[in-house]
């Protein structure tokens, strides 16, 4: 166990190298650097863009500058923002905090809604709870989150839930949480409920249920504590993927229902092209994925004794 | 699949079916909503023949439009409309309906058939939509087939190679399956200029798309190459001396294909999604060409989209719409070719 999280540390590491190596070097090779993006002014004379370019390091070699910015990074400075002219890692903690948040949240929800829905169309395949369910599940999986963002903000603007905005703006901004939290879930709902209903569904049948069963437990008991330990494993390592897309996603969420976050950050990161605000982005997320990634990996292995043990074969 | 057929349909004949040219944009009409198509006029008789009036803006502040109803226009099929290139082959004026050539001429401004109503520059939003249909539809496909055939080739050759090359592009492919994809491909959009061409965006897109799409297909193939060369008709093929290409390419290739095709119906929705969501955050297709991204973006403005949801709605529905019915094809296929590889 303790061999295992080494070693997927030591792969997280390698991962986060080669995909802020991978970054820096796009951003790098694209010609205009960040000075040229922010100074594209003509009256400004070109050398004072070289002198600026010598102070911020973008005339060294691609290697150096990346080493610089790595070791950097290590240290836990980001450089600065070209944009907001401040440090990126000031800038960006408050607001991964924020996005952490909104993703924890609508984890949950979709959660709790695809286990609700799961567990009932799994104990009775075929009925209209089951068909319920598979709707629910085609129309969250094609609805896109920027048509269901763009509703919320309709919704809200209809009833004013973000009026109290300016004032205080206490209530307003746990409406804009909320809103942002239910929308950025309904992708999600539809990846949970189709491994809850699917795994369920099949653990169901196994010999092990059929046991339990015969022994003469009640039904709860035989779905919770026997089946849906078993049907755990799909759920948990989708868990691991999803991470991802609730993060992209929250790039359209958070820039459309004004929830100050990671991805609105990354929309104004781009437009302005701000090369140290980039890298730090994609860094944290990056981050924030193989950390839970690495927890996904744990919980499977403390839930399903079957893959610890053809491990350690 | 109809409803995908139709997509097509109308993408490719954008121009036939819409009355008014894409790009042209009208000064008297900004933000206007749809225009009523009525069978019955203003002194309660009955026309044979759907009619429009003529409209005029009787609140520039607040945008209201009056009907001037002196003079019906009938609606014609087949009208004559402005010239254009149909498929790009041939030129022609002939529009599916309009308001009668005969009726308009000799008037100043002649009115216009607005099913969707204008945007803020007065461009017709139904031909929009069509023609934003050409663009997400070349693309979505191209992109996907692309990132397919990668995915495909990567994954064979991991079913292929030793143990070691296995490993690693695995590993990769589950690394580019799990990281914020739409944050990477904005990260590296931003190693481009901002305003792009629509044929470059086009290229730009489709290549950052490839190289973050292609995880998912190299998994589910060199999982099938797996259980494929393990098949008793692959083993045959292999104790007759064939080829290696040979029974990549006629045994386990054809086999593979279903599958395959399954997971692409998946891929395209994927990529249609973040084609959109870069159009709307401005950084996709941009102005003056039309894409369903960037139409929506015209939604989020919050005092406009409550006067008038078609503004969301219109757009909205027809991703929906699409997404939906590509889910149902790849359902479709899934449930009658299931049994043949279930493993």
């Amino acid at each position: 166990m303790l061999l295992l999280l080494l070693s997927r540390l030591a792969q997280g590491l390698v991962v986060l190298f080669a995909v802020t190596l991978l970054t820096f070097a796009l951003l790098g090779a694209a010609g205009g650097d960040a000075v040229s993006a922010v100074y594209e002014d003509p009256r400004i004379p070109a050398e004072s863009l070289e002198r600026l370019r010598a102070i911020h390091g973008l005339d060294r070699p691609f290697h150096v500058r990346y080493a610089r910015w790595m070791g950097g990074a290590l240290r836990g400075d980001l450089g600065q923002s070209f944009y907001f002219q401040t440090p990126v890692a000031a800038l960006l903690a408050p607001r991964l905090a924020r996005t952490l948040a909104l993703g924890a949240a609508s984890l949950l929800i979709s959660l709790a809604v695809a286990c609700a829905l799961g567990v009932a169309a799994a104990r009775r395949r075929g009925s209209w709870v089951d068909k319920l369910s598979a709707g629910v599940e085609l129309t969250a999986s094609s609805t896109p989150r920027i048509v269901l963002a763009l509703v919320a903000l309709v919704v809200a603007a209809r009833w004013s839930l973000f009026e109290s905005s300016g004032a205080g703006g206490a209530g307003a901004a746990l409406m804009r949480f909320a809103l942002a939290a239910v929308v950025l879930a309904v992708p999600l709902v539809a990846i949970f409920l189709a491994q809850v209903r699917d795994g369920l569904g099949e653990a169901l049948r196994e010999d092990f249920v059929q046991l339990a069963r015969a022994k003469g437990l009640s039904e709860r008991v035989v779905l919770v504590r026997h089946a849906s330990r078993a049907a755990l494993n799909p759920v948990i390592t989708v868990f691991g993927f999803s991470l991802g897309s609730l993060l992209s996603g929250s790039v359209i969420v958070e820039t459309v229902l004004g929830w100050p976050g990671v991805g609105q950050l990354s929309v104004v990161a781009v437009r302005a092209r701000d090369v140290p605000l980039l890298m730090g982005i994609v860094l944290a997320a990056s981050l924030a994925v193989l950390v839970g990634n690495l927890v996904a990996d744990v919980l499977l292995r403390l839930n399903d004794p079957r893959v610890r043990v053809a491990e350690s074969k | 699949m109809a409803v995908v057929a139709a997509f097509y349909l109308a993408a490719l004949f954008a121009d036939f079916i819409a009355p008014n040219d894409y790009r042209a944009q009208s000064r008297r009409e900004i933000m206007s909503p749809p225009v009523a198509i009525r069978l019955r006029d203003g002194e309660g008789r009955w026309h044979a023949r759907p009619f429009v009036y003529r409209r005029r803006l009787a609140d520039p502040l607040r945008r209201i439009y009056e009907e001037d109803t002196t003079r019906a226009y009938p609606l014609a099929l087949f009208a004559r409309g402005h010239r254009y290139r149909l498929l790009g082959l041939f030129e022609t004026d002939v529009h599916l309906f309009g308001v009668r050539a005969e009726d308009a001429a000799g008037i100043a401004e002649a009115p216009r058939v607005y099913l969707l109503g204008t945007d803020a520059l007065g461009r017709d939003r139904f031909a929009r939509l069509l023609v934003a249909a050409r663009f997400t539809l070349l693309v979505g496909p191209l992109g996907t087939i692309l990132a397919s055939l990668v995915g495909i080739v990567v994954g064979v050759f991991a079913g292929y190679a030793g143990r070691a090359v296995e490993a690693i592009l695995m590993r990769a492919a589950d690394v580019m399956m799990s990281l914020p994809t739409l944050i990477v491909i904005l990260a590296a959009r931003a190693a481009f200029p901002l305003e792009l061409p629509p044929g470059r965006a086009a290229r730009l897109l489709i290549g950052i798309f490839v190289a973050v799409g292609w995880a998912e297909t190299a998994r589910l193939a060199r999982g099938l190459v797996l259980t494929l060369k393990t098949r008793e008709y692959v083993l045959a093929a292999e104790s007759l001396g064939l080829s290696k290409a040979r029974i990549l390419f006629r045994h386990i290739l054809p086999n593979a294909a279903r599958p395959l095709v399954v997971q692409a119906t998946l891929l395209l929705p994927a990529f249609l999604l973040a084609e959109t969501s870069l159009s709307f955050l401005g950084v996709g297709v941009q102005e003056p060409e039309p894409s369903w991204g960037n139409m929506l973006a015209a939604a989020s403005d919050i005092n406009l989209l409550a006067a008038q949801p078609l503004l969301l709605l219109a757009p909205a529905v027809a991703i929906f719409l699409f997404v939906f019915a590509v889910r149902l094809v790849g359902d479709g296929l899934k449930a009658r070719g299931g049994k043949n590889i279930s493993s």
